[in-house]
């Protein structure tokens, strides 16, 4: 119309210098997960309980797996000598390695599981025990806000089996089989884990109950992730594996995955809202 | 005036589980009205707000929100509104300077160092924007509320107990931010118990039993 | 100036009356005329399943095994179509719908279990295995407890009660899709135990046949039945507590 009326913050969005139009969630996500890592960095809880937890289990690993070790070198020193001078025939049952390469991963990621399920629910019961969730909703869509908690509780567990995993294949003498397929099983394990994580927080944060909800919660729809997961390493640890078999499997883990967030994403705002 | 707001909340009523709060609440504002919601305690008027807002759903009836005549649901509203209430709480984790950016970021505004200082300024937390909000008195916090819900100079201010742990002068910035919302066209809505903030209002809701 | 609002205190949240479960005496009389000719059958009808052991008596149990195994499975999908119909649109019973039919699905999943396992053990000498199929109904249990304990959590918090029920129902419902249709396939499942043969009666006599497909039926029949009863149960306790909430706020 041409007329410019002092109104400041009324006027049309686009020309009022003070307020653009709405960021993309994508921005909005990146801006919180932003603002849970400073804070994060300032406070340190979910990063010290996790951590602390996480190694006293590996300590308490450490300890508990010793005879299984010293049995495990012991039966391969058997193995290898009896192959040697080529004589008693050995049933399969006695070849067997008392601890193998896919025993020792699935252990890792009961391990990761729990210190999941130990500091990954911090980043919602905080939010809804100190009261900033109404401060958050009315800033942002649902959806930016799963997709920023999502992305820190992946850097977190990124971080931490960063951390833990080279230290348990020192402990337990995990081989690496592969190490691109290494990788790409951790990726994709890590990502199921937080997936998973994420949504049984905003769950059990709901709820109201914190903790042991969460645990009773989370870990029985890992089972099912674990043995995606460890049929994945067992194609890692094969030698000479074929690639369809690798992308199969690993592919199926990924799929997992994906689906998990999926759902989480379509349902998250049933959870946020009232 | 370039733009109009309404909020018309048309027989609105909420229950918890078996008890109902409130039924069939009327009401009405326009452009450069102050609403008021009065009644005792546990009658409802936080409840009442949380449904203008769009941060409750009502069991039955509606809260609308017209934006420009265009009708806006609950989650579209929030970016056309200011809301300051008890239960509203920023990150004590944070200063009050990195709170106002968190919050500005997500709703897309970038303000300089100056604009951020004017706006501790206009609140009264001059001086005080790196100290975290752990450290702040709760009247403090009070002001930083407002700091928050004025970022995007909203067209609708949604305020539940507006003076609530502030002293004389906190109570003169508020009623200064309520006078300039009348001034540019605004709808401010009011929940309080205070006859003094009663009387800052053009119509007024109660509610509660007679 | 003043625009007032007075607010009558608590009505009852629905006063109309529930109507009595349609059909409900041809039911319980077709359920149990059926169940009954279903567990004679299982002993005296159908013969004893050709390949095995104890000339395969100990089989008879697979009438009331596969079709409760089956319906287990049954019940979590049902509970997962109520619970997206009750986020959609809100209605409380859907809510009550989907958790009957969890609950029922986890009585399903225990019986499942429990007869699976006496099959194993008397079939083969282990009681578990670890074979895909009984990895697969123990996971389903713990998904099914899982589902409970956050719904005993909830008791009191009604209001977001329905909402976190319906939500975990959905996140879990990738897990148990996977149960139903990859776990059986995965390599590394099937390695898991040395070799057992999963119980597959391809041998279907007409006797057998005439004894398996009306079980499959009487205990789909039962399950419907039940989740009307349970609904019901749930409704009028419902009513009765909204009517004592009304009598003790006059």
């Amino acid at each position: 119309m041409g007329r410019h009326v002092h109104t400041a913050g009324l006027a049309v969005a686009a020309a009022d210098p003070v307020r653009p139009s709405r960021p993309g969630w994508w921005r909005q996500a990146l801006a919180l997960t932003g603002k849970d890592i400073r804070a994060e960095l300032r406070t340190r809880v979910a990063m010290s309980a996790v951590g602390v937890f996480t190694f006293a289990a590996l300590m308490l690993l450490a300890i508990a797996t010793e005879q299984l070790r010293d049995a495990q070198a012991v039966r391969q020193t058997v193995v290898y000598g009896l192959l040697d001078r080529q004589s008693v025939a050995v049933t399969g049952a006695d070849l067997r390695p008392a601890w193998d390469a896919v025993g020792k991963m699935g252990l890792l990621w009961v391990l990761l599981s729990f210190a999941a399920f130990s500091g990954l629910s911090h980043s919602f019961v905080h939010e809804e025990e100190t009261g900033t969730v109404t401060a958050l909703r009315l800033s942002a869509p649902a959806g930016a806000i799963y997709a920023g908690k999502l992305l820190f509780n992946l850097l977190l567990l990124f971080a931490i089996a960063a951390v833990v995993t080279p230290v348990y294949m020192l402990i337990t003498g995990m081989p690496a089989g592969t190490p691109g397929v290494l990788a790409l099983l951790m990726l994709g394990g890590c990502g199921g884990l937080a997936a998973t994580a994420t949504i049984v927080a905003a769950l059990a944060a709901r709820a109201g109950s914190g903790g042991a909800l969460y645990g009773a919660l989370g870990l029985p729809l890992l089972v099912v992730f674990l043995l995606l997961l460890l049929n994945a390493a067992s194609g890692l640890y094969t030698v000479d594996a074929s690639v369809v078999r690798i992308i199969r499997d690993v592919g199926g883990l990924f799929s997992y995955d994906v689906l998990i967030v999926a759902v989480s994403a379509l349902t998250f705002q049933y959870v946020w809202e009232e | 005036m370039d733009t109009r707001v309404e909020l018309e909340l048309r027989e609105v009523s909420h229950r918890f589980g078996l008890r109902a709060v409130f039924e069939n609440v009327c009401g009405t504002a326009c452009g450069a009205q102050t609403l008021v919601v009065a009644g005792a305690n546990g009658s409802g008027k936080s409840t009442l707000l949380r449904i203008a807002a769009g941060l409750l759903a009502p069991s039955s009836g509606r809260a609308l929100f017209r934006w420009n005549g265009q009708e806006l649901d609950a989650v579209a509203r929030r970016e056309h509104l200011g809301y300051v209430a008890p239960d509203l709480m920023l990150y004590r984790e944070l200063s009050a300077a990195e709170n106002l950016l968190f919050f500005a970021s997500l709703r897309g505004i970038s303000p300089s160092r100056e604009e951020l200082i004017s706006m501790l300024a206009e609140v009264g937390l001059k001086g005080r924007g790196r100290d975290l909000v752990g450290a702040y008195s709760s009247g403090m916090r009070q002001r930083l509320k407002y700091a928050f819900a004025l970022l995007a100079r909203p067209p609708v201010l949604i305020l539940d107990e507006p003076t609530a742990n502030l002293d004389d002068a906190g109570v003169e910035i508020v009623r200064r931010i309520i006078d300039d919302q009348r001034v540019k066209g605004g709808i401010t809505l009011i929940a309080t118990n205070e006859a003094r903030e009663t009387a800052w209002g053009d119509t007024c809701i109660r509610l509660g039993s007679q | 100036m003043m625009t007032t609002t007075s607010t009558p205190p608590a009505s009852s949240p629905s006063g109309r009356k529930t109507a009595p479960i349609q059909g409900a005496w041809w039911k319980f009389v077709l359920v149990g005329a059926l169940m009954c000719y279903v567990i004679y059958g299982a002993f005296f009808i159908a013969g004893g399943a050709v390949g095995f052991g104890h000339s395969g008596d100990p089989a008879r149990i697979v009438f009331f095994h596969v079709p409760v195994a089956v319906l287990s499975y049954v019940c979590y999908a049902v509970g997962a179509v109520y619970g997206v119909l009750f986020l959609r649109r809100g209605k409380p019973l859907d809510d009550v719908k989907s958790a009957s039919s969890l609950e029922l699905g986890f009585v399903f999943c225990i019986l499942a279990t429990i007869t699976g396992s006496i099959f194993a053990g008397v079939q083969w000498g282990q009681y578990w295995n670890w074979d895909p199929r009984e990895t697969s109904i123990a996971i389903m249990l713990l998904l099914y407890a899982s589902y409970l304990v956050l719904r005993s959590a909830l008791a009191d918090n009604v209001a977001h009660r329905g909402r976190l029920s319906a939500v975990y129902v959905l996140v879990a419902l990738v897990p148990a899709t996977f149960l139903i249709w990859v776990v059986p396939r995965i390599p590394y499942v099937q390695s898991l135990h040395p070799q057992n043969v999963i119980a597959n009666p391809s041998n279907t006599s007409p006797s057998y046949k005439a004894v398996l497909f009306p079980s499959f039926l009487a205990f789909t029949m039962l399950y419907v039945w039940l989740l009307q009863v349970r609904v019901r149960f749930i409704q009028l306790s419902e009513r009765r507590a909204s009517r004592r909430a009304e009598q003790r706020g006059q």
